[in-house]
């Protein structure tokens, strides 16, 4: 097993006498693609939210490339290589496909602002080429069609998948996807399952996803961590998932 | 789905192989705009007046443009933008009562004034802007509505100042090139920070702030600079407001003007430069212009109102029920509104009291243009130039499609 | 800054803050009544209705012209006195106009803007409140500013409470003081009877002591009244500004009755939850956003009748201004949104501005409702009852 390049230790955090996420503990080797499940309310979402800096925890540990997280802004946590997409798609909307990547794509410039006041040249040509880039990303998500469509306006999946592009412009060593399937149709998750892969292949990410669709993750992750009331009750690969009594239950009724 | 234009980058900018002479040639253009128009306007011949109300829109499209860049770009909800304005004119007050201007030339003074004034409001839009941009929405609103009061109630008790009464400023000027040199300026500032990559992240706190964190930009950092920015330009437009008028004091800045930028930056559309500034130009003049009207009778007053009121109602139900075709809308509005105002008119002139009631245009004008307010506001919520900017193509296209 | 604050301390006079705090109240009720219209409809809508305070100043003026139908005109021959039945009538009209004009601005103004950006619907309320201000003084009598007759109001009389009794010693030396005065008095008009003169400047200098001893004894006893007088503390306010109070107090329990206790209240605050569940659990929303405004801005009414009554102020169509950005620092001091709340912060800030003017400073009066409201906002920025929402993730 390679080193791990994210790890949370015994991770915790309480709305006021809710605990949302109990010490809860993993960790993703590099370039992993993890999953994270779990019934509805498990804190899979929150868990994100630690990571990312949306919440600092209450107690316990989250550590990225060996250093700690813990209490960490957003902005920073993005700036050290973790970026995310949301549940409830959260794109810019009233800019164009391409301005949203090109947002993420940002986060590494390195003209300056006053520059940017007097239109210098350096602030042109690296908007520029932040635009090449952000073209390029488009493609790989397959979204060069709508590349100066208000991003307000594309249909769902699309929207899932700019996210993605977006998130990734950001050049980040991790990519946190929280349900990237949802509402998607079969065909439409066939193919995200194959570009996930190609991002984790192409772009050397590790790929951490939160996800509904069983199917889905079951024939994507190759490590899945199950939550149920904000506690771990599984880790393991998809087969040990799969056939784990304690999942099954949590799942009842439903099929794994 | 249609193709929009988007906000920023519509052409990816390229740097033009000429690009120094270009830009050079563009500055002293601008200068020598400002400068002939500053001249025209002096010989006008119609005298102090003229060049009075072209230097107060030229200040209005600052103030409008800055606000904007708070507002409209940055979306933050700040409704207190007169304070800094404020303290842009007070700080050339103080500049002139400290040192004399007398034996200094009069437009190099002014521009001293400018720059001070500016200054001395960003520092102003720092103190405010850090503890207040931690607040959202309405919160902010009402923290900078508050600040904004506080600061024109202090001047009101600093008797060194002028307390309530005011102060005079010397030298008292026109500064016509100046203020629309400053105009241009904030106009610039404002496209070229859409038209590069620095533009985003602004953008981006408008869209969706938490989303904007989570791509890596530091939200207050970036709302702090809007807001200091905005406050500079304001306080530079200050600076020369003090030396147009020759006298300021704490009630030329109160809550009514920071409402009064606020509209121009809606009404235009927020987010649009082009609508800040042209918005700011008509909703200044129309007063003003309002004021030479001739007086109304009672009748005519209230059917005309009753007419506008009439036909906002049968457009906006139709445009609820049917959606589109504005055209002929505004007709099938236009003509029982019209006759039914006629009717209304001719029965109100047979009240005695009211048909002998005139009401001098200087009582109207205020209500017209809140009426003018609503109706823009119920017929075009979004601003009358939505999210559009102003380009040499688009005109160009126009222009094409006219001819063609 | 410590040192000018003690400073300060000494120059107030201890014995007079039971009284200011009496006066705040008084403001404060009004400010909490116009608050309660602001917290409810942003309760409801999420809106700040900026033409608030312009439905307050309709109130006023509905209450003027009660106060002329029902006999108080400006031509009046004086001599008539008002009774409590008129003074009913009056609070009625104006809280049924005001409560009119607030259903017709929701109506005509803010419904059509529901759908559109909060900042929209913003400057819509913006331009009401500039068409209500410049419109109104076309129509409506302004110059000069009317008050409401005073004779209107037969509650003039001040009642006094006495809260601690006066110093028994200082009242002795009262007592002294007043037969000493009293002593000098008859000995100087004895004299000016044996001179024969009616004014006693026209006396003859022998006379002078007579006439200097009466001045010095009449300002001892001045002295000696006003030392007995502070060593007690006594609240005194005129009948009417009690039963502004009472009126108040009775508007905010009536509300209380109404938003918790009945069925229309109960959607008000299915409303205030949650506007599209509540729509889609078969809430006639609409009806229920009319209704807040109409109890909302009758409210405002009766404060604007009040003020105009009580405290007998002026009005011009520009009234509700300062009211209306009063009553709105007070709604979001208490927490906008929140119907306690507005009370709450309502009394706050009349009891605080009064306390600014009682420490004489009361050039800051206007300052100090903003301070206090950045103060709040920016450490419990859901107010002091209230609770700021955190967006979920």
């Amino acid at each position: 097993m390679t080193e791990p390049i994210l790890k949370l230790e015994q991770a915790t955090i309480r709305f006021g006498g809710l605990v949302a996420v109990n010490e809860v503990s993993f960790s993703v080797a590099k370039g992993r693609l993890f999953g994270l499940i779990g019934p509805n309310g498990a804190g899979k979402t929150t868990c994100f939210n630690l990571i990312t800096g949306v919440y600092a925890p209450t107690s316990g540990q989250i550590l990225f490339q060996g250093r700690s997280l813990g209490g960490t802004k957003p902005h920073r946590i993005a700036h050290a290589g973790i970026a995310r997409t949301f549940q409830n798609i959260r794109l810019f909307g009233a800019l164009s496909a391409v301005e949203n990547v090109m947002l993420g794509a940002f986060l590494r410039h390195r003209s300056s602002l006053a520059g940017a006041l007097a239109f210098m040249p350096s602030n042109i040509k690296e908007s520029a080429e932040l635009r090449e880039r952000s073209l390029h990303l488009l493609e790989v998500l397959g979204l060069a069609d709508f590349a100066n469509h208000r991003s307000r306006d594309l249909p769902y999946g699309k929207q899932r998948r700019l996210e993605i592009a977006r998130a990734m412009a950001t050049q980040p060593t991790m990519l946190l996807l929280d349900e990237p399937a949802a509402g998607m149709n079969p065909q439409e998750s066939v193919d995200l399952q194959d570009t996930v892969r190609r991002i984790r292949d192409e772009f050397d990410m590790t790929v951490l996803l939160i996800e509904h669709d069983m199917k889905f993750v079951m024939n994507l992750c190759e490590e899945i961590v199950v939550l149920d009331h904000g506690e771990v009750i599984a880790h393991g690969g998809p087969s040990d998932i799969r056939s784990n009594p304690k999942v099954i239950e949590a799942y009842l009724g439903e099929a794994v | 789905m249609s193709v929009v234009p988007p906000s920023i980058m519509d052409h990816a900018p390229q740097v033009a192989k000429n690009f120094w002479p270009v830009r050079l040639a563009s500055i002293v253009g601008a200068v020598a705009f400002a400068a002939i128009l500053d001249q025209l306007v002096k010989s006008a011949g119609s005298g102090l007046l003229a060049e009075r109300m072209v230097t107060l829109a030229a200040l209005y499209v600052t103030l409008s443009v800055s606000l904007n860049l708070v507002n409209g770009i940055t979306g933050q909800f700040s409704i207190g933008h007169a304070a800094f304005f404020q303290v842009g004119a007070y700080a050339a007050a103080i500049f002139s009562m400290q040192r004399s201007p007398a034996g200094v030339d009069p437009n190099l003074w002014i521009l001293g004034s400018s720059i001070l004034g500016g200054l001395a409001a960003g520092l102003a839009g720092l103190l405010v802007g850090l503890p207040s941009l931690r607040l959202r929405g309405d919160y902010l609103a009402i923290v900078t509505l508050g600040f904004g009061e506080i600061i024109r109630n202090f001047a009101n008790t600093q008797a060194w100042v002028g307390g309530a009464y005011g102060t005079n400023v010397a030298p008292k000027q026109a500064s016509v090139g100046l203020a629309i040199l400053l105009a241009i300026v904030s106009i610039a500032v404002c496209r070229n920070l859409l038209r590069t990559a620095h533009g985003l992240p602004f953008l981006s706190i408008r869209e969706d702030e938490v989303a904007a964190s989570a791509m890596g930009v530091n939200s207050t950092f970036y709302k702090v600079t809007a807001f200091v920015l905005a406050s500079v330009l304001a306080g530079a437009a200050g600076g020369i407001f003090a030396h147009t008028e020759g006298f300021i004091s704490p009630r030329s800045f109160g809550m009514d003007l920071s409402f009064m930028i606020l509209t121009m930056v809606v009404l235009g559309g927020s987010g649009s430069i082009t609508g800040s500034a042209v918005v700011a130009v008509v909703l200044f003049y129309l007063p003003e212009a309002l004021r030479d009207a001739p007086a109304l009778r009672g009748p005519v007053v209230i059917s005309a109102i009753v007419m506008l009121i009439a036909l906002t109602a049968s457009v906006k139900r139709m445009d609820n029920f049917h959606g589109g075709e504005r055209k002929r809308q505004w007709l099938v509005g236009l003509v029982p509104a019209i006759g039914g105002s006629v009717v209304l008119g001719l029965l109100l002139s047979f009240v005695p009291d009211l048909a002998k009631t005139n009401f001098e245009a200087d009582r109207l004008r205020m209500v017209i243009f809140s009426l003018a307010l609503i109706i823009a506001m119920l017929l075009r919520p979004q601003g009358i130039f939505a999210h559009h900017e102003f380009s040499w193509d688009w005109l160009r296209s126009r222009l094409k499609r006219r001819t063609a | 800054m410590g040192f000018e604050v003690l400073g300060l301390w000494a120059a107030v006079d201890v014995s007079t803050l039971p009284q200011q705090f009496a006066n705040g109240l008084v403001t404060g009720s009004i400010y909490a009544l116009v608050a309660l219209g602001y917290t409810m409809v942003y309760g409801v809508l999420r809106l700040i209705n900026f033409a608030h305070g312009e439905v307050f100043m309709l109130g006023m003026f509905a209450a003027l012209f009660a106060s002329w139908w029902l006999g108080f005109g400006p031509n009046m021959i004086a001599g008539a006195q008002g009774n409590p039945l008129i003074l009913i009538a009056m609070l009625t009209f104006a809280m049924l106009v005001s409560g009119l004009i607030g259903v017709g601005i929701e109506r005509f103004a803010y419904r059509p803007m529901r759908n559109q950006s909060r900042i929209a619907s913003l400057i819509t309320a913006i331009g009401v409140s500039l068409l209500i201000q410049h419109g109104g003084a076309l129509f409506l009598p302004v110059s000069p500013p009317p008050s409401i007759r005073e004779d209107v109001n037969p509650y003039r009389s001040n009642v006094t409470w006495q809260i601690l009794p006066k110093d028994g010693g200082l009242l002795e030396k009262v007592k002294l003081a007043q037969i000493n005065a009293d002593r000098a008095t008859t000995a100087l008009n004895d004299q000016m009877k044996a001179e024969g003169v009616n004014s006693e400047f026209d006396l003859s200098p022998a006379s002078q002591p007579l006439r200097q001893e009466k001045s010095t004894q009449d300002r001892a006893l001045r002295d000696a009244q006003q030392a007995a007088d502070q060593s007690g503390v006594n609240v005194t306010l005129s009948q009417g500004k009690v039963i502004l109070m009472l009126t108040t107090l009775f508007l905010m329990i009536a509300l209380r009755f109404l938003v918790m206790n009945t069925p229309i209240g109960r959607q008000m605050r299915a409303v205030a939850h949650d506007f599209d569940s509540a729509s889609l659990m078969g809430v006639n929303v609409n009806k229920v956003v009319l209704f807040t405004f109409f109890v909302g801005s009758a409210l405002a009414g009766a404060g604007g009748m009040m003020a105009a009554t009580f405290q007998g102020d002026a009005m011009t169509t520009f009234s509700g201004l300062q009211y209306g950005v009063k009553g709105f620092i007070a709604a979001v001091l208490g927490g906008i949104g929140n119907i306690p709340g507005a009370v709450v912060g309502g009394i706050l800030l009349g009891v605080s501005e009064v306390g600014v003017t009682a420490f004489g400073m009361s050039e800051y009066k206007d300052i100090i409702a903003f301070v206090i409201l950045i103060l709040v906002l920016l450490f419990r920025p859901g107010g002091i009852l209230g609770s700021a929402k955190v967006e979920k993730v």
